[in-house]
């Protein structure tokens, strides 16, 4: 798959709103690709499956029975049974837009939660948003409805960056308000003041939820292309360092790939599903990798 | 082993190497104020590279530090002197005579030292260049005659005294002479006859010190006269000697300012191949060294040139005074001021007794000697009284009687003697009233020569009787009373006319005379006579129109005030005043006084123990070693004072003021050529090959540059 130009975050920051930015990022990737793996409520029949032990029994098909003799069960095909949260991290830190970046990281992560929640929607899927800063400052809970795309793009929109990153507060609101199994997918920074966070949201991951946590970072967050003095301030506190960026690059960029790596492998410890997003990357680059993703797992 | 620098001046060049640090305390970058999320990886990097982030801060400090200071001392030229023993051996044992020049340009200040200090550090190091198997001696060439110097012999000791126990002079140096005496010490030194011959001369090579018309000096050997190797050192490093400089001074009397007006002319040259430009210029007058300030001017002098300028001044007392003329000081001190004593004229108070007083003024016998003694510029002060009031007149009020045309003086004769015979002076005009056997009988014994009879060489008012009437014919202008009428200056005497005169008797024998003027026949004119402490002048023909027409000619007017000036004492003989440094000044105490010190400049005295002379006669000779204003003390009736009269100037040489160099050809020429001898920087002789530092200090410079780059990167 290759980018599209047309979903380069250059040209999605031109589009006014969040909610063309959603559609727009939408209709570029490839909406076929989604189907749910879910199997419950019948809507439409799919198939006929040999019974076994575990089957509900209330599913068996008595008419095929009769005529063969066998048991088999009926399994249907069903779109709107998942459920999504979409947890955006609206700290201070992910107000920021680097120097060689079109869009900050809020407004990168608010897109393509939009955009997933678009697709899912269009799927008859239900999409839900916890907004997440110093605790959980807004909450959507999670519909399939059409009306329902816009008070979700509208909640995104109104977010502002501020205040420290609490991301087990959306954890704990998640846990609390999804008892069933659900797609959750967290768009942070991970610039969080708790250093085991990720072993918070493993949480999700053991009561069954479908963990995906796109890791947002600035160019400048990950290049470091400072070469002068510079008095570095704090975007969620008021802490503040001089340094000369040529002289501090080499070190930070060292700790910054170590954290990565952590990162990484606590993820994968945890079975989450970790995508590392540059903001300056088009947005399908990120969605079509992880809608691929999804599918093969699916199936 | 030692370090010089062929441009020590470049030395402050040194002074870059502190940029760093200003710029790192002055002019540091302000931070610019840059929003951050990743904030705590940058405490966490900061923390685990805070130790090697200081250590490359303080390399690159220093590195950026050493590599401006390399810089700077290679532009300098530093030199390491090799070791002395190897040298020594590489150019071969010889027989050394150094020659230190210690004449008074050799007080000029380079770079914050004099060149003396130099040129005697270059003579102690080339001293010390020397092997234990080179014989040495050393000559001080400072004023006078060459000196002589001891053979040259192995205690280096003895030699290393010499040089430093020598000082400056302030006179003037033949480097010629000294050559050929050092030449000569080597000469007579019997160790030195088998090995090679050298003369090292630390000097500053100014042109006026050294005589390139006589022969260069040579060294007899047994082998016969060989010519030395000769080592110039340049105490002035090839660098110009500017100076600006006071080169002369003279004083003349000035009558428009007045009788103690003077014009003061001084002349300024300027050694420097730049304009000197408006340069302040003060007169001080008195004797002691710092008198008030009388006169302030500015000198605009052009490179290489010499400018007068004339001042005008009017002294406010009469007696010896000085004039010190003075610049800013320079590098060269020694001609930045010069002196002079100068007499400044006393007021005489002078009795005219008027014998024909007249109510027609042309026609009163005092009318024309008042006129003359009273103009403006004459520091006589005239009293006139007639025949009646002279009985209430006392003489002994006044420096000098004129007699004119006076008939008798009656009881006022005894007077008059005693008057003359302690110090007083007397001027006799004659004139109708005048009766030989009267003045014979009363001033018999004043008169410098008795009055004989009236002699009319024409009727006045006759045809033909100018032609006819006599004249002046000779003058003595040896005679400080004449002096003013050298030359075409007599004619102002000369073409007056004299209708009738007294003839003279001789004089007596014992009473000594002397005729200054005469008429065209022999007969005197004008004869002066010492009678007593007092003098005399007698004029035989009258101080009014009567019998000559000399008052109404313009000589008369000066000539008349310097009869009166003469009679008073304060004309007197003309003496020298100033003498140039190191020449031997005799100083004749006047009678009754004994000289017991003389008073330099410097404000030291001088006792008799180092006055040449100073004997119970109270001559003595003082031989000045430093211009400017010297005083003397005399003892008289057991009191010491210093003697204004006695005091005199000590004047710069001129030769020594002449800071111009000589081309070091020139020199090496007159020495032989190049083979023969040659001009050294330094005190390091040429086989003592300095290895220069400032290649390497370059090569470090771009080492360090490397470093820094590296340390950035």
């Amino acid at each position: 798959m290759t980018a599209t130009p047309l979903l380069s975050p250059e040209l999605v920051a031109r589009l006014a709103t969040l909610k063309l930015r959603a559609r727009a990022v939408a209709e570029g990737v490839l909406t076929g690709l989604h189907r749910s793996p879910h199997h419950g409520q019948s809507i439409e029949f799919a198939e006929h499956k040999e019974y076994a032990p575990g089957d509900e029994v209330r599913h068996i098909d008595w008419k095929a029975w009769g005529k063969t003799d066998k048991y088999y069960v009926k399994r249907y095909e069903q779109e709107t049974n998942l459920r999504a949260w979409m947890v955006v991290d609206a700290s201070g830190s992910m107000g920021y837009r680097g120097p060689g970046a079109a869009l900050s990281k809020l407004e990168y992560g608010s897109t393509l939660a939009a955009a997933l929640a678009y697709l899912l929607v269009r799927q008859q899927d239900a999409a839900g948003l916890v907004a997440v800063g110093p605790g959980v400052v807004r909450s959507v809970a999670p519909r399939a409805a059409a009306s329902h795309l816009g008070a979700l793009v509208d909640t995104l929109e109104a977010l502002r960056p501020e205040g420290a990153t609490r991301l087990s507060a959306a954890v704990d609101h998640v846990v609390e308000v999804a008892p069933r199994r659900a797609q959750v997918l967290f768009f942070t920074d991970l610039f969080d003041a708790d250093p085991e966070i990720l072993r918070r949201v493993a949480q999700l991951r053991r009561r069954k939820h479908e963990v995906t946590l796109f890791h947002l970072l600035d160019p400048a967050e990950l290049d470091f292309p400072f070469e002068d003095p510079a008095l570095f301030l704090s975007l969620e506190d008021d802490r503040q360092l001089e340094a000369h960026g040529r002289e501090v690059k080499k070190g930070y960029l060292e700790v910054l790939g170590r954290w990565l790596e952590t990162v990484r492998r606590q993820a994968a410890e945890a079975d989450l599903d970790y995508v590392l997003c540059r903001t300056d990357r088009p947005l399908d680059e990120v969605l079509l990798p992880f809608l691929a993703r999804r599918e093969r797992r699916a199936a | 082993m030692s370090l010089g620098f062929l441009h020590p001046l470049l030395l402050w060049g040194l002074a870059a190497a502190a940029l760093p640090l200003l710029v790192h305390l002055f002019f540091r970058r302000r931070p610019r104020p840059t929003p951050f999320p990743a904030l705590d990886f940058l405490f966490q990097a900061r923390r685990e590279n805070q130790r090697r982030l200081r250590l490359r801060k303080l390399l690159l400090f220093l590195a950026r530090t050493f590599l401006l200071a390399a810089v700077a001392l290679a532009i300098a030229r530093p030199e390491l002197l090799r070791p002395q023993e190897a040298a020594a051996a590489a150019r071969g044992p010889a027989a050394t005579a150094i020659v230190l020049d210690a004449s008074a340009s050799m007080t000029y200040r380079l770079g914050g030292r004099s060149l003396f200090e130099r040129a005697r550090q270059d003579a102690l190091q080339a001293l010390a260049s020397l092997g234990n198997d080179e014989p040495a001696t050393a000559l001080v060439c400072g004023g006078g005659e060459a000196p002589r110097a001891e053979p040259a012999g192995f205690d280096k000791a003895a030699v290393r005294r010499v040089l430093e126990e020598a000082e400056p002079t302030a006179l003037h140096a033949d480097m010629s002479g000294c050559a050929a005496a050092a030449a000569r010490a080597l000469s007579e030194s019997a160790s030195a006859s088998m090995l090679s011959q050298r003369l090292v001369l630390a000097t500053d090579l100014t042109a006026s010190a050294w005589r390139l018309d006589a022969a260069a000096p040579l060294v007899q050997t047994p082998r016969g006269a060989v010519r030395p190797e000769v080592t110039l050192l340049d105490a002035a490093r090839g660098e110009p000697l500017p100076d600006l400089g006071v080169a002369d001074l003279s004083v003349e009397p000035d009558p428009a300012a007045g009788p103690r007006g003077f014009r003061v002319t001084v002349a300024v040259a300027n050694r420097g191949r730049a304009a000197a430009e408006d340069v302040p210029l003060q007169l001080r007058t008195g004797l002691a060294p710092a008198g008030p300030v009388a006169l302030r001017a500015f000198v605009t002098v052009p490179p290489g040139g010499v400018v007068k300028k004339q001042l005008s001044l009017t002294l406010p007392a009469g007696g010896t005074t000085g004039l010190t003329v003075s610049l800013p000081g320079d590098a060269l001190e020694y001609d930045d001021a010069r002196a002079l004593v100068v007499d400044v004229p006393r007021e005489v108070r002078a009795l005219l007794v008027d014998g024909a007083a007249s109510p027609v003024k042309h026609r009163d016998a005092a009318f024309f000697a008042e006129a003359a003694l009273a103009s403006p510029a004459s520091p006589v002060r005239p009293t006139v009284v007639d025949g009646e009031s002279l009985s209430r007149t006392r003489f002994a009020d006044h420096d000098v009687v004129l007699l004119l045309n006076v008939r008798s003086l009656g009881p006022k004769a005894e007077e008059l003697r005693t008057f003359v015979e302690k110090g007083g002076g007397l001027f006799v005009a004659m004139g109708d009233q005048v009766d030989p056997d009267t003045y014979a009988e009363q001033l018999g014994g004043l008169l410098p020569r008795p009055l004989h009879v009236v002699k009319t060489a024409a009727e006045k008012g006759q045809p033909g009787a100018a032609e006819r009437a006599a004249r002046f014919a000779t003058l003595d202008q040896a005679h400080p009373a004449l002096s003013l009428f050298a030359g075409a200056a007599a004619e102002g005497i000369t073409g007056a006319r004299t209708y009738r005169y007294m003839l003279l008797r001789p004089a007596r024998k014992g009473e000594g005379d002397q005729v200054l003027m005469a008429f065209d026949d022999g007969s005197p004119a004008l004869v002066a006579a010492r009678r007593g402490a007092g003098r005399v002048l007698l004029y035989t023909s009258t101080a009014d129109r009567e019998w000559s027409d000399w008052p109404i000619r313009t000589s008369f007017l000066p000539a008349l005030q310097r009869f009166v000036s003469w009679l008073a004492g304060s004309l007197e003989e003309r003496r020298t005043t100033s003498v140039p440094v190191g020449v031997p000044r005799a100083l004749g105490a006047p009678e009754g006084k004994k000289v017991v010190a003389v008073v330099g400049p410097d404000g030291k005295e001088r006792r008799p123990g180092s006055l040449a002379g100073a004997g119970p006669g109270g001559a003595a000779e003082v031989t000045p070693d430093r211009p400017g204003l010297w005083q003397v003390k005399v003892a008289e009736g057991g009191q010491e004072r210093l003697d204004p009269s006695l005091a005199f100037a000590a004047v710069p040489d001129a030769r020594e003021a002449d800071t111009s160099r000589l081309e070091p050809s020139e020199l090496t020429a007159w020495f032989g050529g190049q083979g023969h001898a040659h001009v050294a920087a330094d005190a390091a002789p040429r086989s003592e090959r300095p290895t220069p530092l400032w290649s390497l200090l370059l090569l470090a410079a771009v080492v360090l540059f490397l470093a820094e780059g590296l340390l950035l990167a």
